[in-house]
């Protein structure tokens, strides 16, 4: 084919791609500009899973008569004049290219009165081809219809996903902006239903319930950190509150939604160790910090940042989230509803935060929401505070993360520990807790070479070639672990020495152990990879159920997980302890009615 | 089954048998005890299957017969009797026990003796004697250094020897090796190389209480048994299958430095530093310094940790060679020292990473008697 110089209209399509992939993305640059309008409500209506209409309507600043035919202007914006404005973005859009590319690919009508208008004034766009506007009478505030998205596109149409994922898309997409911004009162119609109803009075856990459901948001967690240049605030699910996948972790960052693979491995980094492998938190997170640290100006579709000063956001981040976390994570408590016949046994995954255990947490998550109050009202995009009440660091309004101070009971069927503590009965399983112990032990003396037991025959070990080369790359690391380990052939080694940890276990089985299904990709970080070794030594070490402990030896696991910085849960993310309330027991026994 | 037996001897026996006893079998009958008419004595028996132990007590036999009783039942009730004489008669229809001791009376539900697993006899005619007190001094030398990881069932056993008229019992964790040899007091013509569990070793030093007895060594053939048996005690226990490592090679030959001190002063150390070194890593820092040519050496054992303290012991000793500094895990050095009879000992090593070699030292002792060997740790930074 002879080279050409492509049509207007075909670059223009080519360039909408860009910015309008599916109907969600309509939606998301249309809702943007009405919140840069600063518009306190917001109304949506979707048919036809946004392919046949999406129609938003919002009471915003509105675009006067002279303006209206030149917003769908390709690069036309309000919103920077200079070059220099780029580095300074406070509005979410700034590419001047929405307008200009939905008109491109759909039927474009926007109907708009500013509020010193009499009149409004309406302009329709059809694929890419003005009509001259016309007055309208209309409400103050604009209001854009998108009608027959990518008729001209049929190759578009084509990758359009079945109605119910775009349908779904487009819901997620509303609630997080409302979550994000809970003064505006949001209303989303699909199909002609109600599908979300915000009041715009700031709660924003009213709005995290349409996220995921009434219980799942009464369960997750109050983040809030903030110094003098980054401000956190949002939920995040308690470590018993978990998904198979990432989608849920979402991102705001100066109140855009963000894909950054770098912050959810912060966030994820908060969690470590608290979750099991291959699970993945709630997250619901709102950064703000002043323009110049992030770089908005990344991508067509604005979905990806930069930051100035990565580290500082990331060690930031993640140092809330575990605070966060270590404050409210619950010792998993025992529904009321659970009875004690055998054949219903227990589940020590069932966390119901009992209400005796929870008294203290409760009263501080009080006082911290009477603290969180005033920042709730402040807008997403507002400066951030000088002299912050909290810094990130030492966040003295957590509660206690440890558990009470713990008298033993005794040893039951040589694998748990059943102790008294002031607000009831803990059941500790001894190996779990033994991890633990080990894991923050070993965590701290880390920095240092570990000492070693050196054997009296060195073990050799034969590896499968992926575990061989893992193991490879890890030598250096597991002999600050202890282990002294040679490589002896291409998948084989000599072990001539163990963490002093492990001995009397057997150093090859303990070697095998450390790479037996290890896989590579699943932790890219080497300091995570390194943790999750160190987390198999001390489960290989750690005391096994069935083991007696002689009366000093429970009580020194207790005194030892007591002291711990996460005593609730082994380094894999399995709970350490079940409670048992008096307020529970009370109610089992019949001596308190049931609640 | 009628017999007459008194109190003391039948508390005794029971006290010895019940430790083979295993209340939580998923075999009812394992958690009692066979009794059972043997030969003008009463039998009773105890298994887990891997370890049986029978012992013999004299009774007046009136009527000869057999059953199993719920052992720790029996042996509450048997503590608590007070009057010499004990009377017991089975009701073999209901398999109930009847016993009768002075004012007291007692009808205990019995399992039939059929169900017991058997205990055949075994023949002992042809066994190797050894004293008791010798095997049980011997027994103490080297099961603690055994392992207790099942997942190499081979390092939790001890491994016998026999050739030409001695004895040699070896054990082996992978850190360290004990190794105590002695005669038999009867030589045998038989070599005999087998791996017995050290639970049941440790079991047999606790139950052979006569000392100037013997005790007599059998293993049966084609049954991976070994039974050992005095007058009135028979412990019979499974071998462990499988190939004890080559622990010849593993005993240093050569050493550089050698320090003789005394056993009680060194053990004394070794437990103070344990205090300290439990909370850490278990690391005994043991700095062997030769002072000048005529003063005595001295050892200095340390113990330390981020959470209690330190601690140093300097024991005099009598030294030769260059000065070293070897660490070793303190409690494995306690636990040696703990069976070493002699006054002194002698610790030999060459260098921090080379193997130490504790023996006794006297001139009681026969060369290579006893020895025992730890590996080294290596301190971090
Ligand atoms: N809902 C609205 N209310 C008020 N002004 C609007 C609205 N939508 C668009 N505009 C105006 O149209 C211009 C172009 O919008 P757009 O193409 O989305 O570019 P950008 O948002 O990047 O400036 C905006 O700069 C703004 O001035
Ligand atoms: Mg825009």
């Amino acid at each position: 084919m002879p080279i050409r110089i492509l049509s207007p209209e075909i670059a223009s399509q080519i360039a909408a791609g860009e910015v309008v992939e599916r109907p969600a993305s309509v939606v998301k640059e249309l809702l943007e500009n009405s919140l840069d309008a600063e518009a306190t409500f917001v109304s949506i209506k979707i048919e036809g899973a946004g392919q046949r209409l999406i129609e938003v309507t919002d009471n915003g600043s509105g675009i006067s008569e002279t303006e209206l035919p030149i917003a769908v202007e390709r690069h036309a914006t309000s919103k920077l004049s200079t070059s220099q404005d780029l580095f300074h973005i406070t509005t979410l859009g700034f590419r001047g290219e929405a307008l200009a590319s939905i008109g491109s690919v759909a039927r474009l009508t926007i109907t708009s009165r500013p509020l010193d208008a009499d009149v409004g004034t309406r302009l329709k766009v059809d694929a890419g081809h003005s009509s001259p506007i016309e007055p309208v009478g209309a409400p103050v505030g604009t209001q854009v219809r998108v009608e027959d998205l990518f008729y001209n596109v049929p190759a578009r149409l084509k990758f359009l996903k079945h109605e119910t994922t775009e349908r779904r898309l487009i819901d997620n997409l509303v609630t997080r902006y409302a979550l994000a911004y809970p003064q505006v009162r949001f209303h989303l119609f699909q199909e002609n239903k109600p599908a979300l109803q915000t009041s715009g009075n700031g709660d924003r856990r009213e709005i995290l319930a349409a996220l995921f459901g009434v219980e799942q948001a009464r369960q997750m967690l109050d983040v809030l950190a903030q110094d003098d240049w980054m401000h956190v605030t949002g939920f995040i699910s308690p470590t018993s509150l978990t998904r198979s996948h990432r989608r849920d972790i979402t991102f705001f960052v100066n109140g855009r939604p963000v894909q950054d693979a770098a912050l959810a491995a912060a966030l994820l980094k908060g969690y470590h160790t608290l979750l099991m492998v291959g699970r993945y938190p709630i997250a619901v997170l709102f950064l703000q910090m002043p323009p110049e640290l992030v770089d908005v100006n990344v991508h067509p579709a604005k979905a990806e940042v930069r930051f100035r000063e990565p580290e500082r956001i990331f060690t930031g981040l993640q140092g809330a989230i575990r605070r966060a976390l270590l404050a409210y994570t619950p010792v998993p408590g025992l529904q009321a509803q659970l009875r004690w016949a055998p054949e219903n046994p227990p589940a020590p995954t069932s966390r119901q935060i009992d209400p005796a255990w929870n008294l203290d947490q409760v009263s501080a998550r009080k006082g911290w929401q009477v603290e969180m109050q005033p920042e709730l009202d402040r807008q997403p995009t507002d400066e951030l505070p000088g002299g912050a009440a909290h810094a990130l660091a030492g966040q003295p309004s957590f509660p206690d993360t440890r558990v009470p101070i713990l008298r033993l009971v005794g040893q039951v069927a040589n694998a748990y520990l059943v102790a008294e503590g002031p607000d009831g009965l803990y059941l500790i399983d001894q190996h779990a807790a033994h991890e633990r112990v080990l894991f923050e032990r070993f965590m701290s003396q880390l920095p240092e070479v570990l000492p070693s037991q050196s054997l009296l025959q060195p073990a050799t070990v034969d590896l499968p070639p992926a575990n061989a080369r893992l193991l490879t790359d890890q030598l250096p690391f597991l002999a600050r672990l202890g282990f002294q380990v040679e490589t002896f052939g291409p998948h084989t080694f000599l072990v001539r020495a163990v963490p002093n940890l492990l001995a009397g276990s057997d150093p090859a089985a303990a070697l095998r152990v450390l790479v037996e299904d290890f896989e590579e990709d699943e932790t890219p970080l080497q300091a995570e990879r390194e943790a999750r070794l160190v987390a198999r030594v001390c489960k290989r070490a750690a005391v096994k159920a069935g083991h007696a402990l002689s009366p000093d030896e429970q009580r020194a696991l207790l005194s030892d997980l007591e002291a711990c910085q996460s005593p609730r849960t082994c380094p894999h993310g399995r709970p350490t302890m079940i409670h048992l309330s008096v307020d529970l027991l009370e109610r089992q026994f019949g001596r308190r009615g049931a609640r | 089954m009628k017999v007459t037996v008194l109190q003391e001897n039948l508390a005794h026996g029971l006290s010895i048998v019940s430790r083979a006893v295993s209340p939580r079998s998923t075999l009812p009958v394992l958690a009692n005890v066979l009794m059972a008419t043997d030969e003008g004595r009463l039998r009773l028996s105890a298994t887990n299957l891997e370890l049986g132990i029978t012992c013999w007590i004299g009774a007046k036999i009136e009527e000869d017969g057999s059953t199993t009783v719920p052992a720790r039942t029996f042996t509450d009730l048997v503590s608590t009797l007070s009057d010499r004489e004990v009377g017991m008669s089975l009701n073999v229809r209901t398999q109930t026990l009847n016993v009768r001791c002075g004012a007291s009376n007692t009808d205990l539900k019995c399992i039939d003796a059929q169900e017991f697993p058997p205990m055949p006899a075994v023949d002992t005619s042809d066994g190797l004697q050894i004293k008791v007190s010798e095997l049980k001094e011997m027994i103490q030398q080297v099961v603690f250094a055994a392992s207790t990881d099942d997942a190499r069932p081979i390092l939790t056993g001890v491994l016998m020897t026999v050739k030409g008229g001695k004895v040699t019992l070896a054990a082996a964790d992978g850190f360290r090796l004990s190794v105590r040899k002695a005669d038999l007091a009867s030589t045998s013509g038989h070599s005999i190389s087998a791996v017995i569990p050290a639970r049941a070793l440790s079991e047999l030093a606790r139950i052979a209480s006569d000392g100037e007895q013997l005790v007599t060594m059998v293993m049966p053939r084609g049954r991976g048994q070994v039974v050992f048996r005095t007058k009135d005690v028979e412990l019979v226990s499974q071998l462990i299958d499988g190939t004890f490592p080559d622990y010849e090679q593993i005993i240093p030959t050569k050493f550089k430095t050698r320090a003789v001190l005394s056993t009680s002063a060194f053990l004394k150390a070794c437990r103070q530093a344990e205090i300290f070194a439990r909370e850490g890593s278990h690391i005994a820092r043991i700095n062997i310094l030769a002072t000048g040519e005529l003063q005595p050496g001295s050892v200095e054992i340390s113990g330390q940790s981020e959470e209690t303290g330190s601690n140093q012991n300097i024991v005099e000793a009598t030294i030769e060679g260059p000065n070293i500094l070897i660490a070793f895990n303190v409690r494995f050095l306690r636990e040696v020292l703990d069976v070493i009879r002699t006054p002194n000992v002698a610790l030999e090593t060459s260098t921090d990473t080379a193997p130490g070699m504790l023996r006794p030292v006297g001139a009681q002792v026969a060369d290579g008697e006893f020895l025992h060997v730890i590996m080294p740790m290596h301190l971090g930074s």
